[in-house]
């Protein structure tokens, strides 16, 4: 009798296990390239997508919603950020033989992680519709660009206007210095506690520096098609010395007005809460401190007059009249058997109901040329303003080695701003690092 | 009882035969890419009914080793999957150029080559070396401080007892940004005040270090706290009462009484704290992230307070090299190997003695 009760609990048991094993491997079968069940009528299909944009994680989830609504196909949003590492992630979503249908990579060096794996989409619609997709080194369309983010110099346009000064003649180092000296001489009257918002700490907010204002180097000023200093760089970590050193004494600049409480140990909320609240006439960060603006410091946002902003160019050379714009990353389909389902859904996101949301909800800046909603984000205005008038250049920077912003540059711009370093020193430092961190 | 038997028999016989058909069978389906959603439930009842067919196999002779076998079974597979495998696997992948997701070249010993070049690498296996002598000392020294107090005739002194093992239990991560918080926004306050300086003790590589330190001793200077207690209070009474009138100091019951008798808990908090030093990574990656910039060898390094398991992880994935981060891993391995079989071999002898 005992041994009866051992033998059906072993067997209770053993059911168990195989009642694990037979969910998870109906995920493993996903993987591969023939699962006929999975494909066989669409409205049971159901897609994951890997969102790199955790704080549009509602928005999606609409989309999603709204999706499933038309078409009976379900989609998973699956929300990663705050410092998770989503490449790392997939990778071991891979090796797990869970891959997500549609996720989200950062630029070259993540595309090529997925080398063979992607779906080229060459042939879709939207394609035409738009010039921020990312095609690989063989022509292939493996990115769907889902908004346009754009890196200048953010100004408080209130600030500027009371300040007498004209943002439009911004273009050039010496107009920029002499706006900071002619703001920092009225700071008090301003109620400022500094002209610029620069924040140079290393180990949190090395994208800022490293990535970021970096990237002016490598693109600040120039046209479209032009990869001149991105391509130096990624030919073992050679850096443009005279550039190099106008851009050093730029950031020089930005050192010596910045908000000595924050310009080596700060954080992302003090610099972004401290601008909301009208403490800055500048601050050094992109387009998508808007969302941070109008959600998380809405309140301070609000008691500062919900004053307008804008952007300048990092001008560190004469007649530098131009923002940086791009797709911040982009969304590529898995070659599984949803490829098609994939497709079909990124379609409609380029379309009218899908970029209703993702613009006038999720607060993006379509890429797309046949969309005709604005966003509602402060910054909206000065990106089309800029678009439109053919005044910008692309960013590269997604481009440059992995890991190199967090590893070695965002400390060389920390160094700098604590003094511990000129701006000979920053330019032969980091001409150095960016060698060493080639040369493994 | 002989039909039984051989009822037995072929019972066991069928699983055994069954059982190996539906492994062998499901993990050729598994290799060739099946899509068959039925390979997976296949392998296990397969490996259940070869393990059942054992325990129903009649014979008196081999019983016994069966019966060892199968209660030992669970362990070495577990041991196998979790461990050896990955380790056998690691050493493999360190000598590729594998990426994490595909593997194109074996590589050799390339990437041991690289390692060793990279000046980063070393200063980073130098730094950890420092932060391990400094923290087996410290933590000891501290533990051993608060334990004595926590065993004297002090009011409240489980209370302080609790407290001292408190930030034990608390996660590394979480520990590591509460600390940032106090030094980049607290500490800053008074420093700036008294000094007027502005920047963070975390924007300096020395400083920084010290910092790392601190917040690693009040981390486990509590649980060490914990284990010299127990040591201290399992001195037999009678010795310490005849030390007393006998006349000897309180200092000199400390050296001649107290600390000899507790000499095998001593050898077990001077590993424990080196091992756990060694693997030091999430304080080290919530309060500094391994920044810090530092002259060494000639080259200027950005890594300043970046310790061996955070350069392991960073290398990895941060800089996407993840067969140079399988070769760092395998040095790293050795390192804590040879340790550890130090102090078996340390702990064996002193059993020995005793």
């Amino acid at each position: 009798m005992k041994k009866l009760f051992a033998l059906i609990l072993a067997l209770a048991m053993a059911l168990s296990l195989v009642a694990c094993g037979g969910s998870s491997n109906a995920g493993g079968a996903a993987d591969t390239s023939a699962a006929p069940a999975a494909t066989g009528d669409s409205s049971g299909t159901t897609l994951r997508l890997v969102n790199g944009k955790i704080e549009v994680d509602a928005q999606l989830k609409e989309l999603a919603a709204k999706y499933k609504e038309e078409t009976g196909v379900n989609v998973e949003i699956e929300s990663m950020g705050g410092g998770v590492d989503i490449q790392s992630t997939i990778k071991g979503y891979y090796q797990a033989g869970n891959m997500p249908d549609i996720f989200v990579n950062g630029g070259s060096s993540d595309f090529a992680n997925w080398d063979g794996l992607l779906v080229d989409m060459k042939d879709e619609a939207w394609v035409q519709d738009t010039d921020a997709e990312y095609v690989d080194d063989n022509g292939a369309v493996i990115g769907f660009p889902y908004t346009t983010e754009a890196i200048g110099l953010a100004y408080n346009a209130d600030v500027l206007e009371k300040a007498g000064v004209d943002p439009t003649t911004l273009t050039s180092p010496d107009a920029i210095k002499a706006a900071f000296e002619t703001i920092d001489s009225k700071k008090a009257d301003l109620g400022l506690d500094a002209v610029v918002g620069y924040c140079a700490e290393a180990s949190s907010l090395f994208w800022s520096t490293g990535d970021h204002l970096f990237g002016v180097y490598i693109d600040g000023g120039t046209a479209r098609d032009d990869t001149t200093y991105i391509d130096m760089l990624n030919d073992g970590g050679k850096l443009d010395e005279a550039r190099l050193t106008d851009f050093a004494n730029f950031v020089g600049l930005l050192n010596q007005y910045s908000d000595p409480n924050l310009l080596v140990s700060g954080t992302y909320d003090q610099q972004i809460l401290n601008f909301a609240s009208g403490k800055y006439a500048f601050v050094t960060q992109g387009s998508w401190i808007g969302a941070t603006m109008t959600a998380d410091d809405a309140d301070a946002y609000a008691a500062a007059g919900n004053f307008k902003v804008g952007m300048v160019p990092y001008a560190f050379q004469d007649g530098m009249d131009t923002i940086m714009t791009n797709s911040p990353s982009w969304w590529a389909v898995y070659d599984g058997p949803n490829a098609d389902a994939a497709k079909a859904f990124l379609q409609w996101c380029s379309g009218e109901e899908g970029q209703d949301i993702l613009v006038n909800k999720a607060g993006f800046i379509s890429p797309f040329t046949s969309c005709e909603f604005i966003a509602s984000d402060p910054f909206a205005q000065t990106i089309a303003d800029y678009v439109a008038a053919g005044k910008t250049s692309p960013w590269h920077w997604l481009n440059k080695k992995q890991g190199i912003a967090q590893n070695y540059l965002g400390q060389v711009f920390n160094d700098y701003a604590a003094g511990k370093l000129d701006a000979a020193g920053f330019v032969s430092t980091m001409e150095q690092v960016c060698q060493a961190a080639y040369a493994n | 009882m002989n039909e039984n038997t051989a009822g037995k028999k072929v019972l066991s016989l069928v699983l055994l035969v069954g059982g190996l058909a539906g492994l062998i069978g499901a993990l050729a389906m598994d290799f060739s890419h099946s899509p068959v959603a039925f390979r997976g439930p296949l392998l296990i009842i397969g490996a259940v009914a070869i393990l059942a067919g054992l325990y129903f196999y009649p014979t008196l002779e081999h019983h016994r080793s069966i019966i060892n076998f199968l209660f030992v079974f669970p362990l070495l597979f577990t041991f196998a999957v979790t461990v050896l495998i990955p380790l056998g696997l690691g050493i493999f992948y360190s000598m590729t150029d594998w990426n994490g997701v595909k593997m194109n070249n074996v590589v050799g010993l390339a990437n041991y080559g690289a390692m060793f070049r990279e000046a980063g690498f070393l200063w980073s296996v130098l730094l950890t070396f420092l932060f391990v002598i400094f923290n087996m000392v410290l933590v000891n020294v501290i533990g051993f401080c608060l334990a004595l107090l926590c065993t004297s005739r002090l009011k409240g002194v489980g209370f302080f007892r609790a407290a001292y093992f408190l930030p034990n239990l608390i996660g590394g991560i979480v520990l590591g940004y509460v600390w940032q918080f106090v030094f980049n926004n607290v500490l800053i306050q008074l420093t700036a005040s008294a000094f007027g300086m502005r920047n963070s003790v975390l924007a300096a590589t020395p400083t920084a270090f010290a910092a790392i330190i601190v917040v690693y001793i009040w981390q486990y200077a509590g649980y060490i706290m914990l284990i010299y207690i127990n040591g201290l209070v399992t001195i037999p009474g009678d010795v310490i009462e005849a030390a007393n009138i006998d006349g000897a100091s309180p200092l000199a019951t400390l050296f001649q009484i107290k600390i000899p008798m507790i000499m095998a808990t001593i050898t077990i908090c001077t590993f424990l704290t080196l091992t756990s030093a060694f693997k030091q990574f999430d304080v080290n990656m919530a309060l500094t992230n391994g920044t810090g910039s530092v002259q060494f060898m000639g080259n200027y390094l950005t890594n300043g307070t970046q310790m061996l398991a955070l350069n392991i992880y960073n290398t990895a994935i941060a800089k996407n090299s993840y067969a140079l981060g399988q070769a760092k891993a395998v040095l790293f391995f050795i390192i804590l190997a040879c340790v550890s079989l130090i102090q078996v071999r340390i702990s064996n002898s002193k059993e020995v003695e005793a």
